[in-house]
């Protein structure tokens, strides 16, 4: 491939780029409203689901990104445009969020009948959203146990950002190859260098948008803007085998 | 790799070390794969497979020095990140090699793709997200790099082939991509997670990335029946089967060696087996 073909094929696709970045972004974002307990949360001894967050992160995109497979397929013979792309990021992200609540609620069975605990935040002393105290029902000794509402809604918005960025990632790659296989793949690469900065970032567990950590997105989304942007070169450079 | 089970001191082999034995092995192993399938058939495909053993092994390492400065995450997030890295390096790499015409440049354009990608990330991680460990840069080198050579060689042994049309059929295609994918960061994230803690030795978490590499190369070899050549799966089963229980073997030896308080049958296995 000579210089010029290489500046051809950027040119042609910056669009794509700018797709991949925005992509990146919401996922590198979404991450950090998920409510990631990480093994503490797995003992019932702190907020969270009790996973690393790259495990949710990649099981939620891969579910959003399943979603988006099938609406681009249905899509397809019609010739994808704006208002397709809308609709398949708009179903990839459904997709997440389903996944994320079920893991969620489920989680949530499993520490109030299972482990026999009050879902509570010990980050806030009021929940933001019912206004229910938390204080009291935090067993001493633990930072929280389960999702309380506050988690949950923050949980679900991580899925959508989630699924939308990986649903984006997966229409950009498809207009520069065409090839699904090659498409998810390479969505699926982006998509988890994108979930384990922030995941460094929260260094393992936040509880949501309410937890003091979310505050520290700027950094996340800075270098999630860097590696998406390499990523993003380096994936619409590659051609389908139907292409070139 | 010559490590004996007879209580001698730790050998502790240094990063450079480790390294050269990863990359040379890794690369020379998948171009006696890629230059002898074109000449005499696919049957040294299991050659690449090997060189991914090699390059877990690496990638171990560098999981092991980067983890052991403790990065809140868990080891399986570092693990994953490079074949993330390495997937999209590699793929670049072997497409490269297709558009010019010379399949053989693939694997090292991936590999320098994934060197270059790893110490962008590692500086992202230490500077602008503030990590502050000192090797980030290199480790994050080491694994993306380790993760191009760990993709490209599976996926060349199970293809067959060097060419990027053939690997797209054979093996993205089929969606045995997946199983590479995960089998190999599984591969390069275990050895450390399962060896981690206080008495941690070298030897030992890298005698159990050899056994992992050799899971990822036998399951492999079995994806690589549906579409190569079944003599040639056949083979790099084999020779992953026997580098697998060769390795494991050895591992259980040094965790034999490494117990502080002796250690007892549990009754699963009979007494002589291990």
């Amino acid at each position: 491939m000579s210089d010029i073909s290489v500046v051809g094929m950027l040119a042609e696709n910056w669009m794509m780029i700018i797709g991949i970045i925005i992509g990146g972004l919401c996922i590198s974002v979404g991450v950090h409203f998920v409510p990631v307990g990480g093994a503490p949360a797995a003992m019932a001894q702190a907020t969270g689901i009790g996973t690393g967050t790259v495990q949710l992160a990649t099981g939620s995109g891969l579910t959003g990104l399943l979603a988006a497979g099938f609406m681009y397929k249905a899509l397809a013979a019609g010739g994808i445009g704006l208002s397709e792309i809308v609709l398949i990021c708009a179903t990839g992200a459904v997709g997440a969020m389903i996944m994320i609540c079920v893991t969620m609620l489920v989680g949530n069975w499993v520490y109030i009948y299972g482990v026999g605990t009050p879902p509570a935040s010990a980050k806030v002393d009021y929940d933001p959203i019912t206004g229910n105290s938390q204080a009291p029902y935090v067993a001493p000794g633990t930072v929280g146990q389960g999702m309380p509402t506050v988690c949950f809604v923050s949980g679900t918005m991580g899925g959508l950002l989630g699924g939308l960025g990986g649903s984006l990632i997966y229409c950009m790659l498809m207009g520069v190859n065409g090839d699904p296989a090659i498409s998810s793949i390479f969505a699926i690469g982006i998509f988890v260098v994108n979930a384990v900065l922030p995941s460094y970032n929260i260094q393992g567990t936040i509880e949501g948008f309410h937890d003091p950590k979310f505050k520290r997105v700027p950094k996340a989304i800075v270098a999630c803007f860097v590696a998406s942007l390499l990523c993003g070169i380096i994936a619409v450079l590659i051609p389908g085998i139907g292409g070139v | 790799m010559s490590v004996a089970a007879g209580g001698e001191a730790v050998s502790t082999e240094t990063p450079n070390q480790v390294d050269t034995k990863g990359v040379v092995v890794g690369l020379v192993g998948i171009y006696i794969a890629g230059i002898t399938a074109g000449i005499i058939g696919p049957y040294l495909a299991f050659f690449a497979g090997i060189g991914a053993v090699f390059a877990t092994r690496m990638g171990a390492d560098g999981v092991r020095r980067v983890c052991s400065y403790g990065i809140g995450t868990g080891v399986p997030s570092i693990g994953v990140l490079a074949l993330g890295m390495g997937l999209v390096a590699s793929m670049f790499g072997i497409a490269i090699g297709w558009i010019v015409g010379v399949p053989m440049i693939g694997p090292i354009v991936g590999f320098v793709i994934a060197v270059v990608i790893g110490w962008i990330i590692g500086t992202l991680a230490n500077k602008v997200i503030k990590l502050n460990i000192p090797v980030m840069e290199r480790c994050c080198m080491e694994i993306a790099g380790a993760g191009v050579i760990v993709l490209t060689g599976l996926s060349v042994m199970i293809a067959g082939s060097l060419d990027f049309a053939v690997i797209i059929e054979k093996v993205v295609q089929t969606g045995f991509i997946a199983p590479v994918f995960i089998l190999g960061a599984l591969g390069i994230l275990h050895p450390f997670n399962a060896s981690l803690g206080p008495d941690e030795t070298q030897d030992r978490t890298l005698r159990h990335a050899y056994s992992t590499g050799a899971i990822a190369m036998t399951i492999s070899g079995v994806c690589s029946i549906a579409v190569l050549d079944p003599i040639a799966a056949t083979l790099s089963i084999v020779v992953g089967a026997f580098i697998w229980y060769t390795n494991f073997m050895g591992f259980v030896r040094l965790v034999q060696r490494d117990a502080g308080a002796g250690y007892v049958g549990t009754g699963l296995l009979p007494p002589g087996a291990m």
